[in-house]
């Protein structure tokens, strides 16, 4: 199954959480396989993330879905968060602390029948080999299985565009070429979009697909791999 | 024991208002972005530095005979306000509302917001990230809410005498019978009843500080108390 292209045009987006005058200026587009972005801290990969994800408003920039536009600022467009359907996947994972693995696997699937929703958490539990933990909570759980729960939350939506903010960041290489294997074969079926960002040469070259390479806000160069 | 019971019923009551306006109240002022916030957080605290003289007072005029508040509650219900229970019940909802709100306003500040933004981009909206997310978070804020509402209302004088006086059955409350009788000269009557305030509030912050310390080991969450929890 192939997904609509994404693409995003974002001008001059001020981090509202730094003093300083940062400035990102980004076009890309966007297709079904992995996008490395890749960059050191401060680059405006989060920034990027962010943006696309509605969580920060650019002053200018246009972020289409397939036929949706998410954002654009000169036609006075944003959609907000909730309804944008996108996966993201903090650094910080954060998952749910208050519930299950599978309660947390579920969240994003209100909208659905009950047993459509019992349906979709099996198979990704399943694809991600964290069934036998469903039932327990985000503290009892190690970092490589909290990463797998937290991809399992932002995929079973199927959302339109997956954003993965340094997600591996603590994890052995092992566990980290395990989990970018499960990953991918689940993509191959589903063939969303991916946006993975990280500062690892290691994380970049496990994934494949696309690199680009962020500095300072802007693009300075991309890798077609 | 008349008295203990008409404090304990303005004590349940004045928490579930507390319970119902505070916990919109002190969302709106954890997420609200409106510059002029800080004068309603200023207000809401007022009652921790007023003398509760001074607050007995303007309410006292607020419900007079000639008071708005007055005169609205006697066109709308055919009574007036003073020295009632339900002057009693809006005058104390107003003394211990801080009590209410910043135990809950720290609860929902002490949120991970990237959990809110988790929950957003899962396309939830705003009421139920707050019914799913927030609240189960912040149950040991609720808690103590409740709990300083219910202790704080008990134990509450001054504003009660300006705005009840001393109507046995209506407005004595057990604080009022304490001051009653020591002007008496029953030292040993105001000593039983003094005891079993005394007795109560003790339990009661216990079992905060005992809860606290529970919720803090199992799941690093604690309870908004004025001491931190060890």
């Amino acid at each position: 199954m192939t997904k609509p292209a994404l693409g995003a045009q974002i001008h001059f987006a001020r981090s509202p959480r730094s003093e300083s005058k940062f400035v990102l200026d980004v076009t890309l587009e966007f297709v079904p396989g992995v996008t490395v972005i890749f960059g050191p801290s401060g680059a405006g990969k989060s920034t990027l993330l962010d943006c696309i994800a509605g969580l920060l408003k650019p002053q200018q920039g246009k972020i289409v879905a397939g036929d949706d536009t998410l954002l654009d600022t000169d036609a006075r467009i944003d959609v907000r968060p909730e309804q944008r359907h996108i996966g993201y996947v903090f650094q910080s994972l954060a998952l749910f602390p208050h519930m299950t693995a599978q309660d947390n696997v579920k969240y994003g699937l209100a909208r659905l029948s009950s047993e459509e929703q019992n349906r979709r958490a099996d198979e990704i539990l399943s694809a991600f080999h964290i069934e036998s933990l469903r039932s327990r909570k985000p503290r009892e759980l190690s970092g490589g299985e909290q990463q797998r729960v937290a991809l399992a939350r932002a995929l079973v939506t199927h959302p339109c565009v997956l954003l993965l903010d340094e997600p591996m960041t603590g994890l052995d290489s092992e566990l980290k070429k395990s989990i970018a294997h499960d990953l991918l074969a689940w993509n191959d079926r589903h063939g969303i979009p991916i946006l993975y960002v990280t500062h690892s040469h290691e994380e970049a070259a496990a994934l494949g697909g696309r690199v680009v390479f962020l500095k300072n806000g802007r693009i300075v160069d991309q890798l077609a791999r | 024991m008349e008295a203990l019971l008409l404090s304990i019923r303005l004590a349940i009551t004045v928490s579930a208002i507390l319970f119902v306006i505070g916990v919109p109240l002190a969302y709106w002022l954890t997420f609200s972005r409106w510059p002029g916030k800080f004068m309603i957080e200023a207000i809401v605290s007022l009652p921790l530095v007023l003398p509760p003289t001074v607050l007995g007072f303007y309410l006292l005029i607020a419900m007079g005979s000639n008071g708005p508040l007055g005169r609205f509650w006697q066109a709308a219900f055919g009574h007036g306000l003073a020295f009632t229970f339900t002057g009693l019940v809006i005058a104390s909802v107003l003394y211990s509302l801080p009590f209410a709100v910043q135990p809950l306003a720290a609860s929902f500040e002490s949120i991970d917001r990237k959990l809110l933004d988790a929950s957003a981009v899962l396309g939830a909206g705003r009421l139920r990230t707050f019914v799913r997310v927030i609240l189960p978070l912040s149950i040991p804020g609720v808690i103590s809410a409740i709990v300083l509402s219910f202790a704080h209302t008990l134990g509450e004088f001054g504003v009660v005498l300006m705005v009840g006086g001393n109507l046995a059955g209506a407005t004595r409350t057990v604080s009022i019978e304490i001051y009653d009788r020591v002007q008496s000269m029953d030292y040993a009557g105001a000593n039983q009843v003094a005891l079993g305030l005394l007795l109560f509030s003790f339990v009661v912050l216990s079992i905060v500080y005992g809860v606290n310390r529970y919720i803090a080991r199992n799941s690093g969450r604690r309870i908004w108390s004025p001491w931190p929890a060890k």
